[in-house]
């Protein structure tokens, strides 16, 4: 998020576009710019996803350990965020300075994973009360071109898509120490149910109208917005309004209309995708060698 | 995150003995099969607290002046047992000169008292903390006449001193009065409140026992949604939904919301009336005096 | 881990390789289109990312400015997921900071900073994936993108390690030989000079086997060297025959 500044003349520029339903860059408000998409590029990692979306850049990892259940919930796993901006993106973020930001939208990943209508937890248990798995996705931000809700939230859905958990089995009960065996087979894995998984939809407001997938420059013009993540069944898990502009609270729910519907046919259209990926060879890895 | 050794610490792991507690049977039964309806209401449509559904429990001991002697406005605020307790200082010189800015700025500090949670808070800000911090700050910033004091700053500290549901609804709304009493110029005032959705049911300002608690493994149609509505302008400066849902019901849930605080906004404004009679009754005495 | 298995009776690695073979290079420059040159940096299954900003005005306090040279920043982080076992902060620990400390060094030998009084330069560094050499690739990738921002060098500055197993001196050592115990030299230079701008060694041998394992880390920093002079040449090209196509 290098800074940006904009002069009156450009921003007027930017207005007009949206309301004419044609963007500086060709697209109409309704669309995405294109996504560029990679998993498992980090083999120390369970799973792993690379997303650019034109000049954003996320890569995801996962890692699978083993941990004991929190007490208040002995049946269940636990998914643990993690966001760092890396200052690769933007001087501003070095040392501590994209605290802030990575709080913000690990925050709002909890909360919107937190559902048990996205992910079943009670399917990462091992043995009640005493042995579960902790996913720890930890998110790095690489560059910063705009709409990173959306983008953090693709790549994050691609690396749960694509992490592998070993398979593991309790032995016999020797006294109250349980035995855990894991598997000698490596490919002996299982996948997550990632399809209900929650997907992002930005939408800025600027003028009268509202468009997805912000750039930077968008972003700027605009005082206020919202942020929908809508699972796979096309339920709404979480929203946020942000900006510090303030909304009518009609444009705000046909925001939220507009965003369920974009955020259902994104999330298909990212399964689709997921799966040819998958079916890829391995040797056609690209990773950042472009 | 570093811990502050200066300051004596808990045990690293420990839980609330609560947990160990026994449910009675009538809830216990209900858990089991997942009806929160039972749990939260009777089957008389009463909550525990005897409010029913709609209603929202009422404002009380609103104190505006002298309850923070040294900040230029503050405010106290009890909703049920919701307590929470807001200074205001400012306009004064931005500390730090990197940031600078034409417009004024906004400062805000969201902080649970340690004991106010049944969970131990600790003395630094927690990232959830951080968070709402952030929300805090981009509703008022919606509100805050911003431009009338450039190159300055104002501050804004909440401190929840009982949480007992809702506190960020309840923080939005003391911090305006506080904003207010310190002659802070504004737009509107920022009247927050929070619904809670079951199935077919809407909660209006929930209790921390009514809250959506973001683990819980709920189905369908269960969340949360604070709102910062400004009454006079018609606009919604703070929104956060948490949980799943319909779009449509999310309209609902607004509705129902905007339209408490509508009528909330009188008896905000008669407390601020008073103060200012208040005030310029003791300044015209002074005159006198002189 | 003892040295037979780190080094077989028929002179192999355990990853298969000769005691004096490199692990693969591959390089890719000018990843990010906001920074100001970047680089990415593969060697063996050690990954690198690289950003340089700068030179611009010194940020934060002015009182960092030098006021005949230019300030160099560095910051080395980590990814929490790099490693076998998960890190819990990408920065901040004693081992990052000390390695920005070395870096910063590094390159203050290595960029003509009198051209730029005053200013700053920023190198941010990242590794995605962490097999040994870590340090080294950090260098490495640095430089590249040093490169691409056009930054002005007196020279180029490549770094490699080398260890010494069963007195047989192995050169890019992998994290399974590093953390088997044997020695580890890290050697950056200027490879036209020949000066050594960087040196540090962990665990010991006889004094005797030094000059051995230098000759060799110096001889693996030269290869390097080599490699990425290719890859920078192949960069160049592609720039001037797309900039004279437009």
């Amino acid at each position: 998020m290098a800074e940006i500044l904009l002069s009156e003349a450009e921003k007027a520029f930017i207005h007009h576009g949206v309301q004419d339903d044609l963007r500086c860059d060709g697209r109409t408000r309704l669309d995405y710019r294109p996504i560029i998409l990679e998993t498992g590029l980090v083999s120390n990692a369970s799973g792993s996803a690379r997303l650019r979306l034109a000049n954003s850049d996320i890569l995801v990892g996962v890692k699978v350990e083993l941990a004991s259940p929190s007490p208040d919930k002995p049946q269940e796993g636990r998914l643990e965020f993690f966001v760092d901006c890396s200052a690769n993106a933007t001087p501003e973020f070095e040392g501590r300075g994209g605290e802030d930001l990575a709080n913000e939208i690990c925050r709002f990943l909890q909360r919107s994973y937190a559902s048990g209508d996205t992910i079943n937890l009670a399917e990462l248990s091992i043995l009640s009360g005493q042995q579960c798995w902790v996913l720890y996705v930890d998110i790095l931000i690489l560059e910063c071109g705009g709409n990173l809700y959306d983008a953090t939230f693709m790549a994050v859905k691609s690396a749960l898509y694509a992490t592998q958990i070993p398979s593991i089995k309790v032995a016999t009960m020797d006294g109250d120490q349980p035995e855990l065996e894991l598997s000698d087979d490596p490919y002996d894995t299982k996948r997550l149910n990632t399809e209900n998984l929650p997907c992002v939809v930005t939408l800025m407001k600027i003028g009268n109208h509202y468009l997805v997938d912000p750039t930077p420059e968008e972003e700027c013009c605009s005082s206020s917005g919202i942020v929908v993540a809508v699972s796979g069944n096309k339920k709404i898990t979480a929203v946020r309004k942000i900006g510090s502009g303030s909304l009518h609270p009609d444009s705000l729910v046909s925001m939220l209309k507009t965003g369920s519907d974009v955020g259902a046919k994104v999330n298909k259209t990212l399964m689709i995708k997921l799966l040819e990926e998958k079916n890829l060879e391995k040797s056609q890895k690209v990773g950042f060698m472009r | 995150m570093p811990v502050d050794s200066r300051r004596l610490q808990g045990p690293e792991n420990s839980f609330s003995y609560k947990l160990l507690e026994k449910k009675n049977d009538n809830e216990e039964e209900a858990a089991l099969s997942a009806d929160l309806q039972k749990i939260l209401i009777g089957t008389n449509k009463v909550r525990k607290d005897k409010r029913i559904p709609s209603d929202a429990r009422p404002l009380c001991n609103v104190t505006i002046t002298g309850i923070v002697s040294q900040a230029k406005g503050s405010a106290y605020i009890e909703q049920g047992n919701t307590k929470l307790v807001c200074g205001v200082y400012g306009p004064r010189e931005v500390q730090k000169k990197s940031d600078f800015s034409l417009n004024g700025q906004l400062f805000c500090e969201f902080k649970f008292a340690p004991f106010s949670c049944q969970k131990r808070r600790g003395h630094q800000q927690d990232n959830e903390e951080l968070v709402l911090s952030g929300l805090l700050r981009e509703a008022l910033e919606a509100a805050v006449c911003l431009h009338q004091f450039p190159k300055a700053q104002v501050e804004v500290n909440v401190m929840v001193i009982e949480n007992d549901g809702s506190p960020l609804a309840a923080a939005l709304t003391c911090a305006s009065l506080a904003l207010a009493s310190a002659s802070i110029p504004m737009y509107d005032l920022v009247i927050g409140t929070s619904v809670r959705q079951l199935p077919k049911l809407l909660l209006l300002d929930p209790t921390k026992d009514e809250e959506w608690e973001p683990e819980l493994n709920h189905d369908e149609d269960n969340s949360n949604l604070t709102i910062g509505f400004m009454p006079s302008t018609h606009q919604i400066a703070a929104y956060v939904h948490e949980g799943v849902s319909k779009t449509e019901d999310l309209e609902q849930m607004l509705k129902l919301a905007t339209e408490y605080c509508l009528k909330v906004q009188p008896v905000v404004q008669l407390c601020l009336k008073e103060v200012v009679e208040k005030t310029l009754s003791n300044e015209s005495e002074n005159k006198v005096d002189e | 881990m003892s040295g037979n298995e780190l080094l077989s009776d028929q002179g192999l690695r355990i990853d298969g390789r000769k005691p004096n073979e490199l692990r693969r290079i591959r390089c890719s420059l000018g990843i990010f289109s906001q920074a100001d040159g970047s680089a990415y940096l593969e060697q063996g299954n050690t990954k690198v990312l690289a950003a340089v900003y700068g030179p611009h005005e010194i940020r934060g306090s002015k009182s960092k400015a030098l006021h005949d040279k230019a300030f160099i920043n560095c910051q080395f982080s980590t990814a929490t997921f790099s490693m076998g076992e998960r890190k819990r902060r990408p920065r901040g620990d004693r081992k990052s900071t000390e390695m920005s400390t070395h870096l910063e060094e590094t390159f203050s030998a290595a960029i003509r900073t009198e051209l730029y009084p005053r200013s700053q330069i920023d190198i941010f560094v990242e590794v995605l994936q962490a097999d040994g050499g870590n340090y080294t690739a950090c260098v490495n990738a640095a430089m590249m993108a040093l490169v691409d921002a056009g930054v002005p060098l007196k020279d180029t500055v490549v770094s490699c390690t080398a260890s010494l197993v069963k007195d047989v001196p192995l050169v890019d050592v992998n994290h399974v030989e590093q953390s088997g115990g044997s020695p580890e030299l890290v050697v950056s230079i200027l490879p036209n000079s020949g000066e050594i701008v960087y040196m540090s060694l962990t665990q010991r041998f006889h004094i005797d086997h030094l000059s051995k394992v230098l000759d060799t880390a110096i001889k693996g920093c030269k290869d390097i060297g080599a490699i990425l002079n290719e890859i920078m040449k192949g960069h160049l090209t592609k720039l001037d025959t797309s900039l004279q196509a437009s």
